[in-house]
């Protein structure tokens, strides 16, 4: 009897229950709160619901040395974590966005291809607060990044740059780009007059298939030989267009923009999540990162509805004025930020239709956060 | 298409030039007593220096000449047509000059025009044997290099390095600790690559939709080509009338008046046409 009661005293020892701490609970409780969310709410589900349930998973408390953990050589969560440790999920993730991307808009409007620039200034206001708070410069770039509104970006510069920090910072990009129609709503709101939302915009040109298949060739090159050190991402981005633009490899464009992409979104959500272990990750540094994420995105919305508003001043044609509800596209969270576009826009005027004019500086911001993380890789990499 | 070509081949000779940049190229490393250290393509032991390529395009250095004489600096000449010459990016070579290297003297990497000094290196009077004098590099780039102040163990054909180089980090970290520089930097540079795009796709945009084509000689305008239609409509039968709008439409296509979003189809709607409907004739038929 009273060996059954040690073997029994002996596997308590093994439990969750004897080894959980309140971080652990902590961790917990957000990961079901994430799934919530992404349930109940619909804010990116593909994303919340597998970090959500990465981050229980990575907080069940366990016995060191069962070599499970995803901090343990050689166990599957391990395996696993290194696709995003060593950044290989993300290109990935670009191939299948860049194949189910339409660029036309942007092809059609290349005016407004400079929002999307515009809007980095998020990735850039962030990096010197982050310096301000006393972050190291590749911590700074990799905090920073955030800014983009891209995910997938924030996993590759911050596992090149700062990978201590890629939990909280990749968290922290995909909780905000859950949040955008939240966070950037008011923001355009208070930064536009009814006047300005009300501009109406011509209907974008047709695109001819030519012009399709061009655009990724030129754009690689373009931005490649400018930034190589984006060149994992710039070049999976393109070249999953390629396929889709090119007509003759359906196959292999269907391939990246469904099965791919949706086996690496549950990889990458699910290892980011489980790497979310309490230990690590409920430190002040993280809330610092999250306050400093709300703010680059915060920055990132009003650089692009203020530069749609200073471009419209050197603008004297009013049938060619820029509404400045689009400016707030150019963070490449694509396409819920020009949804947002659309949204507010048609609380202004029910029979304007914006999301046609929106996706041409989204799909900018994403080109233009790309760029941007390979000159923070650049620099400081 | 001629000044295009121009545009091509100057392009084309610009990226050559760059690619061909001797002056990324240093003297890395010297050995002058060389005795139990690497031996040359025929057993010997002697006097040899390390070249390095600092750039990130490949650098071909036969015709290049190595002096330890500021009076005469064509003292050796890299030989010229072998494949072996081209320096890859960041690679190191290992070459063996005619003349011993003495110590107390200035090595010079010279240019193929002999004049031109690209890089030197001086050999301290106290070297000892089997020790060399190098450069190594500052950054993790490679690029940035400093002449190692105390002999080192040799290390031919190898990047040299001191174990200290600073990472890009601590780079900016030392150099620009408000982050404001490379702000302002990326900045530009992102602004810079939307811009050409921008530019890029601006032009090919106009080129593709027709904007900078001239109409063609003797191509109707639309309101010549509706005359045409009306007094057609005038002069033909019902039949000969619908014939003549479908020729007319065909013609404008071809002449690229009309622009067709399929390619390949032109649609025709089948629309009965004003001028031969009947019952929108003002002549109404007389009821008997």
């Amino acid at each position: 009897m009273s060996q059954i009661l040690d073997s029994l005293q002996q596997f308590w020892q093994f439990t969750g229950f004897a080894n959980c701490t309140w971080g652990n609970l902590v961790m917990i409780l957000i990961g079901i709160f994430f799934i919530t969310m992404g349930i109940l709410k619909e804010w990116e589900p593909l994303l919340l619901v597998p970090i959500g349930f990465g981050m229980i998973v990575g907080n069940i408390p366990m016995f060191p040395g069962l070599n499970i953990g995803i901090y343990e050589d050689g166990s599957v969560l391990n395996i696993l974590y290194q696709g995003v440790k060593q950044g290989w999920y993300p290109p990935l993730i670009f191939l299948g966005i860049g194949a189910m991307t339409d660029f036309s808009a942007l092809i059609s409007q290349p005016r407004l291809i400079l929002i999307g620039a515009a809007a980095q200034m998020g990735i850039f206001g962030a990096y010197l607060l982050a310096l301000a708070c006393g972050f190291a410069p590749n911590e700074a770039g990799a905090i920073g990044i955030i800014g983009g509104a891209d995910g997938p970006t924030a996993i590759f510069l911050s596992s090149k740059l700062a990978p201590d920090l890629m939990g909280a910072i990749a968290v922290s990009a995909y909780s905000y780009m859950a949040l955008v129609p939240v966070i950037q709503r008011p923001i355009m709101l208070a930064l536009t007059t009814k006047k300005e939302r009300l501009i109406r915009m011509p209907k974008p040109r047709e695109v001819s298939r030519r012009e399709k298949i061009i655009f990724p060739i030129v754009g690689f090159l373009m931005t490649a030989f400018i930034v190589p050190s984006g060149l994992p991402l710039l070049g999976m981005l393109f070249f999953g267009n390629l396929l889709k633009e090119s007509g003759v490899t359906k196959r292999l464009a269907n391939t990246a923009s469904s099965a791919l992409i949706d086996i690496v979104t549950t990889l990458i959500g699910l290892t980011v999540g489980a790497s979310t272990q309490a230990d690590k990750f409920l430190t002040g540094r993280s809330l610092m990162i999250f306050g400093l994420g709300l703010l680059s995105f915060i920055i990132a919305t009003a650089s692009g509805v203020l530069f749609v508003k200073l471009i419209n001043l050197f603008i004297k044609n009013p049938e060619k004025k820029i509404n400045p509800l689009i400016g707030n596209a150019g963070v490449s969270a694509v396409p819920d930020s020009a949804r947002v576009s659309e949204v507010v826009g048609r609380e202004a005027d029910p029979s304007n239709h914006l999301l046609m004019n929106a996706m041409a500086p989204n799909v900018a911001g994403v080109i233009g956060s790309a760029v941007a993380a390979g000159i923070l890789l650049g620099f400081l990499g | 298409m001629r000044r295009l070509l121009s545009i091509a081949i100057f392009v084309t000779a610009a990226v050559s030039a760059a690619a061909q940049n001797l002056t990324d190229l240093i003297i890395s490393e010297a050995c002058v007593a060389n005795l139990t250290g690497i031996v040359d393509a025929d057993g010997q032991r002697r006097s040899w220096l390390e070249i390095t390529n600092t750039s990130t395009g490949t650098v071909n250095y036969a015709g290049c000449f190595l002096s330890d004489e500021k009076s005469n600096l064509k003292k050796y000449m890299v030989p010229k047509g072998d494949l072996s010459n081209r320096l890859g990016s960041r690679q190191v070579t290992v070459i063996w000059p005619s003349f011993e290297i003495c110590p107390g003297t200035t090595l010079y990497l010279v240019s193929t025009d002999g004049r031109t000094v690209i890089d030197t290196i001086d050999v301290p009077e106290d070297l000892p044997a089997d020790m060399s004098v190098r450069k190594v590099a500052k950054d993790n780039k490679r690029i940035d290099f400093r002449t190692d102040p105390n002999p080192a163990v040799p290390t031919p054909g190898m990047m040299n390095t001191d174990g200290e180089i600073e990472s890009g980090s601590e780079r900016v970290a030392h150099h620009d600790p408000h982050g404001w520089t490379l702000t302002l930097t990326s900045v530009s540079v992102v602004f810079g690559a939307l811009l050409i795009l921008m530019i890029i796709f601006t032009v090919s945009g106009n080129t593709f939709s027709g904007k900078y084509r001239r109409a063609k000689k003797g191509t109707p305008s639309p309101e010549e080509a509706a005359a045409i239609a009306i007094a057609l409509s005038e002069h033909l039968s019902d039949e000969d009338a619908d014939i003549a709008a479908i020729g007319l439409a065909i013609h404008l296509f071809l002449s690229e008046e009309v622009h067709d979003s399929e390619s390949y189809r032109i649609t025709i709607t089948s629309v009965t046409p004003l001028w031969g409907d009947k019952t929108r004739n003002f002549r109404k038929t007389i009821k008997r």
